[in-house]
């Protein structure tokens, strides 16, 4: 997370010293407009970052685990994608997680709903996304996609 | 004034009702939750200060003309193709995304853009060699596949959900 962070922080560093040698008065616009924004986030991100300790404090893997443990293959797709839906960490991790799973027995289907609803399915980032979307966007959203993950994984099992 | 702010913040009051049970109840337990979550909110300080200097960037030098000459209705199918596009290759945590792209939408891009650039993130192509270590080129190939194919479809049916004007949208940041 710290490589990602640098990349991006290179790259808009680069991108306001060109501002500012374009325009000054823009590049000071946009720092003061930064600097909105983050503040307006500021509450919301120290919320959600003490809800993840929580979840992982209250909710062992181990507990994530046994969902998939399913002899049913639908079933075990469903609980794939479920358990994407709502665990929350690092997209990096759902890769080790999911190979963690097909070693176990896991379903592979089931695992490529898993990493695919792990990645843009987020029960508990949704009062975050609701937030700067609004309720509408963000429940049809991941209702939506929480589906298209389903039939991803399904369609995997077909294609591997 | 406080209380409004606490209804507001209703994710917060959250957080710290829950705190105050777990540190009612398991004080230790409660602790390491507010360790592992603080731990984890200071890797990602950098990429957070970072992604919001974006945003102030797009809502300065970007113009509203751009932005849906490009990724508006009036762009057509170019628009979806280039949200798939940008969502394969954008990094970092989704909460550092949603402002990012709700910046482009107020500038007028479509809801199927925001959709889109959001399933075709799944790919995560900066991170494709991971998944090959771990799952193979089989699985990871038809996978980040699948991902692309679904995102158009994906975005035309929640732009489809969602109401054509603007003024029930709630714009707060």
């Amino acid at each position: 997370m710290i490589t990602t962070g640098l990349i991006y922080l290179t790259l808009v560093t680069v991108l306001y010293l060109i501002g500012f040698r374009k325009d000054p008065e823009k590049g000071r616009q946009s720092l003061l407009a930064a600097r909105q924004t983050l503040w307006r986030m500021i509450p919301l991100l120290l919320a959600i970052f003490a809800l993840i300790g929580l979840f992982q404090e209250f909710v062992p893997p181990e507990m994530i685990h046994t969902w998939l443990g399913s002899e049913n293959h639908l079933l075990s797709l469903l609980n794939g994608g479920l358990v994407g839906a709502i665990a929350i960490g690092p997209p990096v991790a759902a890769f080790p997680i999911a190979s963690s799973f097909i070693d176990t027995g896991a379903w592979p289907p089931a695992a490529a709903a898993f990493i695919v609803s792990w990645v843009s399915v987020g029960v508990v980032s949704l009062p975050v996304e609701a937030h700067v979307f609004g309720w509408r966007f963000a429940l049809w959203r991941n209702i939506i996609t929480f589906f298209a993950a389903l039939l991803i994984g399904l369609l995997i099992g077909g294609l591997v | 004034m406080v209380l409004r702010w606490f209804a507001r913040q209703w994710l917060v009051s959250l957080g710290l009702l829950l705190y105050m049970w777990a540190g009612l109840a398991t004080p230790e337990r409660a602790l390491r939750a507010l360790q592992s979550g603080s731990n984890m909110l200071l890797s990602v300080v950098i990429l957070v200060v970072s992604v919001m200097g974006l945003v102030g960037l797009v809502q300065v030098w970007i113009s509203r003309d751009a932005v849906a000459r490009l990724l508006g209705k009036e762009a057509g199918p170019k628009a979806l193709l280039l949200a798939a596009l940008c969502g394969t290759l954008l990094i970092g945590p989704s909460y550092v995304i949603f402002p990012l792209l709700m910046t482009v939408r107020k500038q007028g891009a479509r809801w199927a853009v925001v959709t889109i650039v959001l399933a075709a993130y799944a790919v995560k192509l900066p991170m494709i060699p991971l998944e090959v270590g771990f799952l193979g080129w089989p699985f990871s190939l038809a996978r980040s596949f699948l991902t692309l194919m679904f995102a158009i479809p994906t975005g035309l049916l929640v732009e489809r959900l969602m109401p054509d004007s603007n003024k029930h949208e709630t714009l707060e940041i």
